[in-house]
């Protein structure tokens, strides 16, 4: 048995090395907050940097064996987007965080997979970066926001986007930056996180079905992180919403709950009950692996987790822990 | 089996009376416009979606009828809710729609339950009617929006209305306004999702702020029932329990996790699907669900009570706990 985990991020070291004693990683730079933790500072902006996010590739498979996690599909911390930066400066984050990123897995190309960061303000920025990294580097997908700068992927300025990495065959694995949609509202008790990623995703989830981006591209590899957020369960509700349109104004045929087996869903909802109802909804081949590493609401223990649930069979706890992303990215 | 629906709307007699009249209610007045028009003023532009919202009592009994529905607990249509007038009037427009609510549970007392609306911006004088409401006219407790003029519930401001709620047993049902106040409104302009995502999305957050904001460990008492089934706050609650694990945050006001207080709150059943309504039974207790069908604006086949008694994956006793006996126990009615 194996364990590939989908969802494992990666501060690099070109940027932890840049901004030891004050020093600046293309404009981004690093206090010390309360008690000594890490704060990643881009121009307003300030994001907590866990204490394994600065672990070197050695320190992080020692972790990885104590965890039982035999692969991980790297994916850049998601505080380094950029998206509200200029083109040029998330260009230059990105070609940095994704040559590290490649340097890892071709260091150990048993332990690590890739995933990219994109420049995605621009989207023909993003195309050029994603095709260097899927076709140079040999990645195997990105990972983006459900946001850029406010607008949805479901804008049609981001077609192109979807075509090129349909054509590609790159995985794109959805993951939350900077403030969710529940920010606004309310920022005590870790409630933008909680709630705010999960409804983020979902978000995300329509505007791809009822903006038509999913029927525009048929082998569009999509996963989403944290479950899909609320998209399994609330469903019905998006079904009779979409019966609610008019036939003539619908851009997508066939009612949302049809598509929903046509993304992946990463594993971390937290408890059995939302695991096992995850799984029947979607079905078990669209369930993967994730652990959110290196954070503190990660999965903890994840795969001993998965290993030891009652209501999930041993076939499919090997389709989720493994088998469904070696097929799907053929590690 | 019984039937008794919690979640029903109402654009009061008093408004149409005005309105139809030429002259202006509170500052709205009717609007031609498609379809049925508007009932616009004080920043707001209300669209009649259905031609429900102007039945008299009479009328909706006699839909309720042929629903199958035998008691409606009824509550004003949330874009009416006063909270950003003038306190004055707010007081004044609150009183008349309980006395009239009130009214019609005294003329049809076994068809209709009444909850009242609250000029909510005024803390005390909201007390004072939800008071009056109660302990006068009879009315089982109020209707609250998710948000009141941009401030959550858990602001120190409103614990003495959860107190004094706690304190006459009132019912508080909880609604988020559609289209006005959704924290998503800007990401959910397009297709519908407003009331897809956006509302559900309020009903998740309102049941966290009254679990993390302390409300429900300092009102152990408080009755609480959340629309739409309480959102997916249920199926998300296992990662609100990991962030009160990980989060001294999330700590400040509750000693224990926040599942731990969901069974306190009572939740309709308007979840849009079988197997999500199940799994908010396994979650919170069959002993916390009850009928809840947004009357009149979705489109039950082939009736509320009717869907219920479809459903194959729950048990007789757990209909009847949902269709009549946990309202009746609760209003006593």
């Amino acid at each position: 048995m194996r364990s590939i985990d989908v969802h494992a991020h990666v501060t690099p070291q070109c940027y932890w090395r840049a901004t030891e004693g004050g020093g600046e990683w293309h404009g981004l730079r690093r206090e010390q907050g309360a008690r000594g933790r890490e704060v990643m500072i881009s121009g307003s902006s300030r994001g907590q940097l866990p204490p394994r996010s600065s672990w070197t590739p050695e320190q992080r498979l020692a972790d990885m064996d104590s965890l039982g996690v035999d692969v991980q599909v790297l994916s850049p911390y998601a505080g380094f987007y950029n998206y509200e930066l200029p083109t040029a400066t998330a260009k230059a984050t990105s070609v940095d965080c994704n040559d590290e990123i490649n340097q890892m897995t071709t260091t150990w190309p048993d332990r690590f997979a890739s995933l990219g960061t994109l420049p995605m303000q621009d989207p023909a920025a993003a195309v050029a970066e994603l095709e260097r990294i899927m076709v140079q580097l040999k990645f195997k997908g990105a990972m983006i926001d459900d946001k850029i700068n406010g607008k949805m992927l479901d804008e049609p300025e981001y077609l192109p986007f979807w075509k090129a990495a349909e054509q590609l065959g790159a995985l794109i694995l959805f993951h939350q930056g900077g403030d969710t949609v529940v920010a606004s509202r309310i920022k005590k008790y870790h409630l933008p996180n909680s709630i705010g990623n999960l409804a983020d995703r979902t978000l995300t989830f329509a505007s791809l079905v009822f903006g038509g981006v999913m029927d525009a591209c048929p082998d569009l590899k999509i996963c989403f992180s944290h479950g899909g957020g609320y998209t399994c369960y609330g469903i019905g509700r998006m079904d009779r919403g979409w019966q609610g349109i008019p036939e003539a104004d619908r851009l997508n045929p066939n009612p949302p709950s049809t598509y929903l087996r046509r993304f992946y869903y990463d594993s971390i909802v937290y408890t059995e009950e939302a695991l096992r109802f995850l799984i029947d909804q979607v079905g078990v081949d669209r369930v993967v692996f994730g652990s959110d590493w290196p954070y503190d609401m990660a999965q903890d223990w994840p795969v001993s987790w998965i290993m030891e649930m009652e209501s999930i069979t041993q076939e499919e706890k090997d389709a989720i822990l493994w088998k469904n992303l070696e097929g799907l990215l053929g590690i | 089996m019984r039937h008794i629906d919690v979640h029903t709307h109402l654009m009061p007699q008093c408004l149409w009376k005005t309105v139809d009249g030429g002259d202006d209610w509170y500052g709205m007045r009717l609007e031609a416009g498609d379809g049925l028009g508007f009932v616009a003023g004080n920043g707001k532009r209300i669209f009649i979606n259905s031609p429900k919202l102007r039945f008299t009592p009479e009328e909706r009994i006699v839909n309720m009828d042929e629903e199958g529905t035998d008691v409606q607990v009824v509550s004003i249509h949330t874009p009416l809710f006063p909270y950003h007038w003038e306190k004055g009037p707010a007081i004044q427009m609150s009183k008349d729609v309980n006395d009239e609510i009130a009214g019609m549970a005294k003329q049809h007392p076994s068809r209709f339950s009444g909850l009242a609306t609250l000029p909510l911006q005024d803390v005390d004088a909201s007390i004072e009617e939800l008071e009056r409401a109660v302990k006068v006219l009879g009315l089982k407790g109020a209707e609250f929006d998710m948000v009141v003029n941009g401030k959550t519930w858990d602001e120190p401001e409103f614990l003495p209305l959860f107190k004094a709620a706690e304190s006459m047993g009132a019912l508080l049902f909880f609604h988020p306004q559609p289209q006005e106040n959704l924290v998503a409104l800007e990401r959910t302009r397009k297709y519908g999702l407003s009331n897809s995502i956006g509302v559900p999305l309020e009903d998740t957050i309102l049941v966290a702020t009254l679990i993390y904001g302390g409300i429900l460990e300092k009102c152990p008492n408080l009755r609480v029932i959340v629309a739409h089934g309480g959102g997916p706050a249920c199926f998300g609650m296992g990662r609100m329990d990991h962030a009160w694990k990980v989060r001294s945050e999330a700590r400040v006001n509750i000693p224990k996790p926040p599942s731990r207080y969901q069974s306190q709150l009572y939740y309709d059943f308007l979840t849009s699907s079988e197997v999500s309504l199940r799994f908010l039974i396994n979650a919170v207790g069959a002993d916390h669900v009850v009928i809840g069908s947004d009357w009149p604006f979705v489109g039950w086949d082939p009736s509320p009570g009717g869907w219920l008694e479809s459903l194959t994956s729950l048990s007789t006793e757990e209909k009847e706990k949902i269709s009549f006996r946990n309202l009746e126990q609760m209003l006593g009615i």
